[in-house]
């Protein structure tokens, strides 16, 4: 092997560029209006319709080092929160051009480390005040508010960007035809719509603008949301030390609060729905099904425990999808229980099995004669001779099978739950003599069945003994597949329930199967936006406020740094000592501008993806306005809320803002969020300093052959 | 019918050193691991260029295990390195980088090899008396009452890996934490002798740094459905173990060569499996709590302890073995046969713990020399990086026990050892001389060689195109920016040395590290107070270093000594 050795930065650093070159694949995927990219493979002709970073990168060949990096990031954040990937991915792509740009204007690679990753963890500092404790959202949890009764809110709420005073109200008519169907609607400053955030809309090009005529009432309900934003707002905060309306106060906790003149009252969400609302990012019809699944598993937790008492968290575990392609997309629907398919060879078998409880048992591993578990290792060299011919009718699988038999019969087992495959002859035998097998389950369906029926799961059936079986299973047909669509997939859905399981099953069902893998994914994206949130006590302001509080705290700082010179400087530098130190205050604010554009193309490039702006020109002058406001206030959390109190102290009267009770803010995720924000910026800081590649294991010839240049061998 | 071919003789070169190619390679190695070195050094991207794992680092252990080095001189090299790294972890590219200084220069100065030799043995030597002296300038004692140089050291190291990605609050959060996975690991009532105990790293990646976390005893990872069906766990004062290293997976593993002919109905697995039953039994009957088991154990034994009450944990992995051994003070049971209860051990408790998404049985002991350190990162070329630099934390902290001693880091000892050596050969050529028949000019010329070689490797430190300063009172590491030479006034422009010892405000008069030297004599003998007043400090492992050196001069010695290779091409 020969080891050769590629020199990655010279004046233009190549792992940056392929950095942000990947990342710009994924632009599209930014906001709540996404567009799908369809993906061919070449070979098989199998197509997908994709429309997030995760299945983007699954699906790209990444044999190139920096691809292979990114990919990693991306997976990891996926692997740890299952959100925020679509995020990691853009803030690649605009660090990574951020980084460049750096470097074109001489700034050394270390200050460059030093200032952005000191940038970055001041931002985490700042955005800690845009914090909303969610509390208590079970305790008013009653059927009369749910979550389908609130689709038809706005949920676009971005805090400064408002309406002023009437202006282009007719201009937004117009232009909403274009980007919104009836659950959704935008409002913007400049009267444009606006990014109603991070709404999923991959269809919204697809559906008819019914109702254009609800986009004002929609846009009233987001501004008097504004109202409510600005009434239940606080009083001291050292954010807002340059204003005179001192209402904030921000909590040790970093919660805010208000001090109002009687008892202080904590701004918070405390309702679920309102939670749910905010956390959809526009796409309610996965957030219904999570709200349902959450009310059907808090319904059996208050059976279980008496009352809701202790925290209610989401459990994740105990929460199924079944997707059932080429059904119409209103069979989708939330059912406690297990429901999957099984071939329609047993219905004859479970009109008999229905209404009656059955016992069952849990095979962990496969159901097959030759199964054997993990770490067994076969001995290939052992022959079995016999010394009479009357043995041999028989071969070891029908013996294998009817021992099962043997062994289901005497325990009056009528139902076999296995992990693993399933032997097609055995379950032909069972069905024969009454006994429904299913193989490939979840291990999270065994552990509910086995939670909920007593039953211990085994791996092999010789060990099945009186405590492994366990009982109270009843078995139906899943109600709403109808006939026709059933015979033709050759497959039934049946659902199994045991008294005292928490298992939910959602049903997913699409009539276009390349979009089966998607819905899927938004499904568990909303459901584990919320588990986050109720996890985490607490959700950000949403709809971009995060955002443009660091690109304006940014942007603050930049100008400090620049006219206080070294003082107040927080920078780390790896090596204290160096001469770095001393010309930290000369690179700063290059430094820190270069980070905050990083936000600035987030922000404009969601105004341009929800096609608020036909230009992301357009949309960049947009946010600068808003930005220079935000600085020159001095405080940029304050201009946001203060913008927001201004404008519709202006437009409404007291009147209309009773009618605000309900309103849904958006919601962002807290951790999440921050760790794509930080995952990103440590896999640019990564591939900045990294300075040459090293293959392994390739010859010379196949490396000249490819790039005869920048190559060094040893 | 087999052919036969004629031996192809082997080939010789002599002189490697002059060939073209050889010196080649010898720069790109020198370039590689010369641009790695140091807090603000560059990274390298590791890959097969096939899309197999991709490893971002800087540090000699994994670069060096992944350089497939074929040429015989950079081999040499390579190797010794390697080789001082698994004894002592730290100080790799220090040793290599010297060494190609060394070779480098040597060869520029043009005397013939044996005293090119010699007198680098006697330089070396020099040094060593130096660092091991009590007038030493560059060495702080280490007080084991004060956490401080010890925290200090273990800041250095993680700072010194910038792949890593650690923040400042994360470099302090870690470093606490190979500070106190380190004092769990010294025994408490220490005798004349002291064996230190063993800090195990657990993986647990993709969650925050700051999640990291040591623990006291051992964690080891199972399933969540694994571990529902242990639960709850019995209280007890003490768990009986038993560990096996042998498979209880019931497979006949040993059949050895060809066929194995069995009448029908003989079932050699039924057969397996009544044995691991009776071992079972007589694990009951002896009253063990946990069983702990390296490989795989057969679910149907799984099944009988679990209903016996007893705790079976499998595919522990061959790396636990050995602490779980010590901590249980268990005899690892290697055959199904017959066990003897003098191999059972015993833990004080058992509980489970739940860390990001994995489960864990935690083991805690009756005397704790064993601990966990549950180590995060956010992606897996992080997670390994930091991984190898706690190993090698932990691994100078322990060094640092048997000699209680630091060096100055940051680039001082190498610019203060290089400032005692030039005076010492100008001032008292003849005690280094000791009458072997070397004339001073000769020795003056492999002096500047080895000074200029220690000079450069504390010039490596900077990758941003900044000058080095020496000052001429203790000869230590200042860095400055490029085009401020001759500034008028230096105290304005510097901060501090490299180590962190000394501020630019003392009047201490500058000069280019690469300029005219004009000897002077550095203050020896550190003060102890000088130590003590300042905070943040920049440290080396003594003993590390030091056999750094030794490995470097010795290697650079050996290369220079070649005369021939000779290849056989069969």
């Amino acid at each position: 092997t020969v080891m050769a050795c590629r020199v990655v930065s010279k004046r233009k650093h190549m792992g940056l560029q392929q950095l942000s070159s990947f990342a710009e694949t994924g632009r599209t995927f930014l906001g709540p209006v996404k567009s799908s990219k369809f993906i061919q493979g070449e070979e098989c002709h199998e197509s997908v319709l994709i429309s997030s970073a995760v299945r983007l990168l699954e699906n790209l060949d990444l044999t190139n080092a920096v691809g292979q990096l990114l990919n990693e990031a991306v997976q990891a954040q996926n692997n740890t929160y299952r959100t925020g990937t679509n995020t990691l991915l853009f803030l690649v792509g605009a660090w990574s051009r951020a980084a460049e740009e750096c470097l074109h204007l001489g700034v050394p690679i270390s200050l460059v480390v030093s200032v952005m990753s000191e940038g970055l963890n001041s931002c985490l500092e700042e955005v800690v005040s845009l914090q909303v404790p969610v509390r208590n959202v079970f305790d008013l949890i009653d059927n009369t508010k749910t979550f389908s009764g609130l689709e038809t809110f706005n949920t676009s709420l971005f805090p400064f960007l408002q309406i002023p005073s009437g202006a282009g109200l007719r201009q937004k008519e117009r232009d909403l035809k274009d980007v919104t169907s009836q659950s959704l609607a935008v409002s913007s400053l400049s009267g444009r719509p606006v990014k109603s955030p991070e709404l999923f809309r991959p269809q919204a090009k697809v559906e008819t603008d019914k109702n254009t005529s609800q986009t004002s009432q929609a846009l009233k309900n987001s501004l008097l949301a504004n109202t409510r934003c600005r009434k239940s707002v606080l009083t001291h905060s050292r954010h807002f030390c340059s204003t005179d309306n001192n209402q904030w106060i921000s909590k040790p906790d970093g919660f805010l609060e208000q001090h109002g003149a009687t008892t202080p009252k904590t701004y918070e969400c405390n309702e679920l729905v309102e939670l749910e609302v905010g956390l959809s990012h526009g796409d309610h019809n996965s957030m219904k099904l999570v709200d349902e699944a959450v009310r059907l598993q808090c319904k059996s937790a208050g059976v279980q425990h008496g009352n809701c008492s202790r925290p209610f968290l989401l459990d994740m575990s105990r929460i199924f999808t079944c997707c059932l392609p080429g059904l119409h997309e209103t069979f989708s629907c939330v059912c406690p229980g297990y429901i999957t398919v099984v071939s329609i060879t047993s219905t004859t078998l479970i009109k008999e099995l229905q209404h009656q409880s059955i016992r069952v048992i849990l095979i962990e591993g496969d159901l097959t004669e030759n199964y054997r578990h993990l770490g067994f290792n076969k001995s290939t060299n052992i022959k079995t001779v016999s010394e009479s011919t009357k043995f041999q009718q028989e071969s070891p699988e029908e013996l294998w099978i009817s021992h099962v038999l043997q062994v289901l019969i005497k325990f009056n087992v009528n139902l076999v739950l296995a992990q693993g495959n399933v032997s097609e002859r055995l379950i032909e035998k069972c069905t024969q003599t009454k006994q429904l097998v299913i193989g490939s389950v979840n291990s999270n369906v065994m552990q509910a069945f086995a939670e909920a029926s007593g039953a211990v799961p085994v791996a092999y059936v010789t060990q099945v003994n009186e405590n492994c079986v366990g009982s109270g299973v009843y078995v139906t047909f899943w109600r709403n597949v109808p006939f026709d669509a059933a015979v033709q997939i050759q497959r039934i859905a049946i659902m199994l329930k045991t008294e005292g399981m928490n298992l939910v099953t959602v049903v997913l069902t699409s009539p276009v199967t390349a979009q089966m893998q998607g819905k899927e994914d938004r499904f568990w994206t909303c459901a584990y936006r919320l588990h986050c949130a109720l996890k985490e006590q607490k959700v950000f302001l949403g709809g971009g406020a995060v955002e443009f509080l660091c690109l304006s705290h940014l942007q603050i700082l930049a100008e400090q740094s620049l006219h206080k010179g070294n003082q107040g400087c927080s920078g780390w530098l790896r090596n204290t000592s160096s001469w770095l130190a001393s010309s930290l205050a000369l690179y700063r604010p290059t430094v820190l501008k270069c980070l905050a554009n990083g936000w600035h193309r987030y922000l404009s490039t969601i105004l341009c993806n929800t096609a608020s702006y036909s230009s992301e020109f357009e949309a960049s002058t947009f946010i600068q306005h808003h930005l220079q406001n935000a600085v020159d206030s001095g405080s940029p959390l304050s201009y946001i809320l203060n913008e927001c109190s201004k404008q519709n102290s202006g437009i409404f009267n007291s009147g209309i803002s009773d009618k605000l009770e309900g309103i849904p803010r958006v919601y962002d995720i807290v951790t999440p969020k921050i760790e794509a924000w930080r995952r990103a910026l440590d896999l640019v800081l990564l591939v900045l300093q990294t300075d040459s590649e090293i293959i392994t294991g390739l010859g010379h010839t196949q490396i000249n052959s490819q790039e005869p240049e920048g190559f060094l061998f040893l | 019918m087999s052919r036969l071919e004629a031996k192809r003789a082997s080939l010789c070169k002599s002189e490697p050193l002059t060939s073209e190619r050889v010196k080649a390679t010898l720069s790109v190695l020198k370039g590689v691991v010369t641009s790695c070195y140091g807090p603000a050094g560059r990274l390298k991207l590791l890959h097969n260029g096939r899309g197999g794992s991709v490893r971002t680092t800087s540090q000699s252990a994994a670069l060096l295990a992944s350089l497939p080095v074929t040429q015989p001189v950079s081999k040499i090299l390579t190797t010794s390195v390697q080789n001082h790294v698994s004894c002592f972890s730290d100080c790799g590219l220090f040793t290599a980088i010297l060494c190609c200084n060394l070779v480098e220069n040597i060869q520029r100065a043009g005397l013939t090899t044996t005293t090119a030799i010699t007198l680098n043995k006697h330089l070396l030597s020099l040094c060593t008396e130096y660092l091991k002296s009590e007038i030493c300038a560059c060495r702080l004692p280490v007080d084991f009452g004060s956490a401080r140089p010890l925290l200090c050291l273990a800041r250095s190291l993680l700072t010194s890996k910038p792949a890593c990605l650690l923040t400042r609050e994360e470099v302090e959060h870690v470093a606490a934490l190979i500070l106190r996975a380190f004092l769990l690991s010294v025994p408490e009532n220490a005798q004349d002798r002291i064996t230190l105990g063993k800090s195990v790293i657990v993986p647990l990646r993709g969650q925050r740094v700051t999640d990291s976390t040591v623990l006291p005893g051992m964690l080891i990872e199972i399933p969540e459905v694994q571990l529902m069906r242990i639960l709850p766990i019995k209280k007890s004062d003490s768990f009986k173990v038993a560990l096996f290293c042998a498979s209880l997976s019931g497979d006949l593993s040993e059949t050895g060569e060809g066929t194995v002919v069995l009448s029908y109905g003989v079932s050699l697995e039924n057969a397996v499996l009544d044995q691991l039953l009776h071992l079972g039994r007589q694990l009951v009957s002896d009253h063990v709590d946990l069983v702990i088991c390296q490989k795989v154990i057969h679910p149907s034994l799984k099944q009988f302890l679990r209903t016996h009450g007893v705790i079976a944990v499998d595919r522990v992995g061959v790396a636990l073995m050995e602490p779980l051994s010590k901590m249980t003070g268990t005899q690892p049971i290697g055959s199904l046969k017959s066990v003897s209860p003098s191999s059972y051990g015993s833990v004080k408790d058992l509980c489970t713990a739940k860390f990001g998404f994995k489960h864990f049985l935690h083991l805690i002991p009756n005397e704790a020399t064993v601990c966990s350190l549950l180590l995060c990162n956010r992606n897996d070329t992080a997670w390994d990086e930091l991984k190898l630099t706690c190993q090698t934390a932990l691994h100078a902290l322990q060094l640092t026990i048997k000699e209680p001693y630091v060096l100055l880091g940051g680039g001082c000892t190498e610019t203060h050892l290089a400032a005692y050596i030039r005076h010492k050969t100008r001032d008292e050529p003849e005690s280094i001389l000791r009458g072997d028949g070397y004339t001073q000019t000769e020795l003056r010329l492999i002096s500047e060689a080895f000074c200029s070689a220690l000079e450069s490797l504390a010039g490596s430190l900077e990758h941003d195109g900044g000058e080095i300063l020496t000052d001429r009172k203790y000869g230590h590491f200042w860095s400055v920016q490029a085009d401020s030479a001759s500034a008028v006034n230096w105290p304005d422009l510097l901060l501090r040395c490299g180590c962190g010892l000394y501020s630019s405000q003392e009047e201490l008069g500058w000069s280019f590290l690469k300029g005219t030297h004009h000897p002077f004599v550095p203050q020896t003998c550190l003060p102890r107070e000088a130590s003590e007043s300042a905070s943040d400090l920049t440290l080396d492992c003594f003993t590390a270093k030091l056999s750094g050196l030794q490995v470097a001069v010795e290697t650079a010695n050996l290369i220079l000594d070649l005369s021939y290779v000779i290849e056989d091409r069969n």
